[in-house]
C-alpha cells in the first residue's frame, strides 16, 4: 500500500486516483501499475468486424507518456477487470494513445464493456504503459500477426519503415472485413505484404516465410495461441533470439497464482483464465461465458471431451482410456485439472 | 474415443463384461431396426400424432425410471459409496427434465403425456420393478440394458427429424442423448463397483437378457399401431 500511498501524480498532469482506485484491485495490479490514468476518449471507429479502435488522450491537454512499439496499458474495468491492450497508434504523437479492442464472444466484463459501453468524451482508466514486447535492432523484420495480434505489430512496422530497413508482414484473419486497420498498413511505405484472409486463401503459409532460417532476420509475432504455438514450431531451428512471441493477454490473476490453481488459455480467442484449486475448470469456463456440451460432471459421461493444444492435463476421469490419458491430447474438463501451470485449449 | 461401456470403478463384472456387451450390442442392435422400421411407415404417413403415439412409451420411461432410482437409492443406496447415491439422484433428477421434455414435445404434436403405464409399455415397466425385487443390482442391470438400447433409436430419429421437419423432437432427443451417455457409464460403474459374487453376476445376467428382449420393442411400428387401435 505504500506504493499507492506515495504515488505521485505523473508527469504528464495527468488525473490519478490511485488510493481510490488501487484498493480495488489485486497485488498483481499494485505491483505492476505504473501509473494509473483518467484520459478521455477522444474518437471511438468500429474499424472492422468486431473491432473497435478506441482513441485517448488526456483531459487538461497534456502529453502523454512515452512509449515504444510493442507497449501496452492495463485498462481498469468495472467490476475489478483488468485488461491489456497493445498501444497501436503511432509512438511519435504524444497526444494521443490508441488501442484495438476485439469483441471476444466470451467476454464477460472485458471486451464487451468496452465495446458496449464506452462513448466519446467518457473516460477510462488506464494504467502503464509497459513493455514487455520490445523491438530489438536487425537488419530485417519478419512480422507475423493474426487477428486482432496486428496491433503491438503496427508500430513496429512504421517504426522499422521510418529507419529504412527491409520489412515483411504476414498478416492473417478469418476474412478480410474482420482484420483490422488494412487500409493503414498499406499505406506504411516500403516492405512486403501479405494479406490472408483464411476464408480466402487458408491459413498462413509459414513454412514458405520459415522454412529457411535467415541469420540476419528477427520474427515478431502476435495472434492466438495455435498461431503462435505453429510460430514457436518453426523456429525450431532458428538462432535463439530470433523468435519473439506475445500472446493476446496476459492473465490479471497469474502472479498471484495459489497453490493447485493453474492457468488456461482459449485457443480460439486468445483468452486467458484462472481455474483455482477449489472450483472445476468446466466451472470456470461456464462462469466465463464459454458453453461446454456436458451432462454428469464427474468424469463419466465424456461429453466434455475438450482437445489440448499444449500444457499437461491431470485426469481426474473415469472414461478416457490409458493411452488417451497418456497421451494427453483429450481432457474432460469437467473433472480434470492440469500437471503444468498452464493449459491450452482448443475453445 | 470415449466408451462409457469401457468406464474404470471396479472388477465385479471382469468375468462377464463381454457376454454383456453382446447382449447391449444385440438390443442396440434391435432397436435401431425397429426405430428405423417405425419411421420407414412413418415416411408413408407422415401424421404428428404418430409421432406423438411413438413418443409416449419414451416418455413413460423417462418418468418410470424416476420412480425406480429414488427406490433404488432408497432402498439399497446406503450399501454404496456417497458420491453414487448423488450420481444416481442426478440421474433421476435428468430422467425428470427428459420426461418434461419428451412431455412437451407429445403435446406440441398433439398427443397426451403419459401418467399412467401405457399398455404397451408394461411388460417393459414390469420386468424393470420384478427386478428390483429380486436384487439390489438387477433393476441397475436392467435399467441400464435399457438405457443403452435407446442408443439405437438416436441416428434413425435424427435422420428423419431432418425429413420431416421435427427439429423440437430432435433438439430434446440431442440433449437425452447426452445425458444417456453418463446413465449407461453410471450403471455400468455401479454394477462393477458392488457386484461381488457370482450370485451378483448371475442376476446382473439375467436382468440384462430379460431387458434385451423387451426394450426395443415399444419402438416398432406395431407397438404403435396397436397402441392406437386399443
Amino acid at each position: 500500500m505504500s506504493r499507492v500511498a506515495t504515488s505521485q501524480p505523473s508527469r504528464t498532469g495527468c488525473v490519478t486516483r490511485l488510493a481510490e482506485l488501487m484498493t480495488t484491485f489485486d497485488s498483481w495490479s499494485l505491483e505492476q501499475a505504473s501509473k494509473l490514468f483518467d484520459l478521455v476518449i477522444t474518437r471511438l471507429d468500429r474499424i472492422a468486424e468486431g473491432v473497435l479502435s478506441i482513441e485517448l488522450a488526456a483531459p487538461d491537454g497534456e502529453r502523454l507518456p512515452a512509449w515504444r512499439p510493442g507497449a501496452h496499458i492495463d485498462v481498469l474495468l468495472p467490476g475489478e477487470i483488468v485488461r491489456q491492450y497493445s498501444l497501436c497508434g503511432n509512438p511519435e504523437d504524444a497526444d494521443r494513445w490508441r488501442i484495438g479492442v476485439l469483441h471476444d464472444p466470451c467476454s464477460r466484463g472485458g471486451s464487451s464493456y468496452l465495446h458496449e459501453e464506452l462513448e466519446e468524451g467518457g473516460r477510462l482508466t488506464v494504467a502503464g504503459p509497459r513493455n514487455n514486447f520490445g523491438l530489438v535492432d536487425s537488419k530485417r523484420y519478419l512480422f507475423i500477426a493474426g487477428g486482432i495480434g496486428i496491433t503491438p505489430i503496427i508500430p513496429m512496422i512504421r517504426t522499422v519503415a521510418g529507419q529504412g530497413k527491409p520489412w515483411t508482414l504476414l498478416y492473417g484473419g478469418r476474412s478480410r472485413r474482420s482484420m483490422a486497420f488494412l487500409e493503414e498498413i498499406g499505406e506504411i511505405p516500403g516492405g512486403e505484404i501479405h494479406i490472408v484472409p483464411q476464408d480466402e486463401f487458408g491459413l498462413l503459409d509459414l513454412d514458405r516465410f520459415l522454412g529457411q532460417h535467415d541469420p540476419e532476420a528477427v520474427v515478431y509475432c502476435c495472434g492466438p495461441g495455435p498461431l503462435l504455438n505453429a510460430v514457436e514450431e518453426k523456429c525450431q531451428t532458428w538462432r535463439a533470439g530470433a523468435l519473439h512471441l506475445e500472446r493476446f493477454a496476459p492473465s490479471e490473476k497469474a502472479a498471484f497464482k495459489e497453490a493447485g490453481s493453474f492457468e488456461v488459455e482459449l485457443a480460439r480467442s486468445g483468452r486467458r483464465l484462472v481455474v483455482p484449486p477449489y472450483r472445476s475448470l468446466l466451472d470456470i469456463l461456464e462462469e466465463n461465458g464459454c458453453q461446454v456440451t456436458n451432462s454428469c460432471r464427474a468424469g463419466i459421461c465424456g461429453t466434455c471431451l475438450v482437445r489440448v493444444l499444449s500444457g499437461v492435463p491431470e485426469h481426474n476421469d473415469d472414461v478416457l482410456s490409458r493411452a488417451d490419458q497418456e497421451a494427453g491430447k483429450v481432457m474432460l474438463v469437467c473433472v480434470s485439472r492440469a500437471k503444468s501451470d498452464r493449459l491450452v485449449l482448443d475453445l | 474415443m470415449v466408451d462409457v461401456r469401457k468406464i474404470r470403478g471396479g472388477e465385479g463384472l471382469d468375468d462377464i463384461n463381454d457376454e454383456l456387451d453382446e447382449i447391449l450390442d444385440s438390443v442396440v442392435e434391435n432397436t435401431r431396426q425397429a426405430t428405423e422400421a417405425f419411421f420407414a411407415a412413418y415416411d408413408q404417413n407422415p401424421d404428428p400424432k404418430i409421432l406423438a403415439a411413438w413418443l409416449q412409451p419414451r416418455a413413460w420411461r423417462e418418468i418410470d425410471y424416476v420412480f425406480l432410482l429414488n427406490e433404488q437409492i432408497r432402498r439399497y443406496g446406503l450399501a454404496f459409496e456417497r458420491r453414487h447415491i448423488t450420481l444416481l439422484a442426478k440421474q433421476s433428477f435428468q430422467e425428470a427434465e427428459h420426461y418434461e421434455m419428451v412431455g412437451r414435445a407429445i403435446e406440441s404434436l398433439g398427443g397426451k403425456v403419459p401418467v399412467s403405464t401405457p399398455p404397451e409399455a408394461k411388460p417393459w415397466s414390469d420386468f424393470l420393478w420384478d427386478c428390483l425385487e429380486r436384487h439390489p443390482l438387477a433393476a441397475i442391470a436392467a435399467w441400464n440394458c435399457s438405457e443403452t438400447s435407446a442408443s439405437g433409436s438416436f441416428e434413425p430419429t435424427f435422420r428423419a427429424g431432418e425429413r420431416h421437419g421435427f427439429d423440437e423432437v430432435v433438439r430434446i432427443y440431442k440433449q437425452i442423448e447426452n445425458d444417456e451417455k453418463f446413465h449407461v457409464g453410471l450403471g455400468r460403474q455401479v454394477l462393477a463397483a458392488y457386484a461381488k459374487t457370482d450370485t451378483d453376476r448371475e442376476e446382473i445376467l439375467r436382468a440384462m437378457r430379460g431387458m434385451r428382449d423387451l426394450a426395443w420393442k415399444t419402438f416398432t411400428p406395431e407397438s404403435v399401431t396397436q397402441a392406437r387401435s386399443a
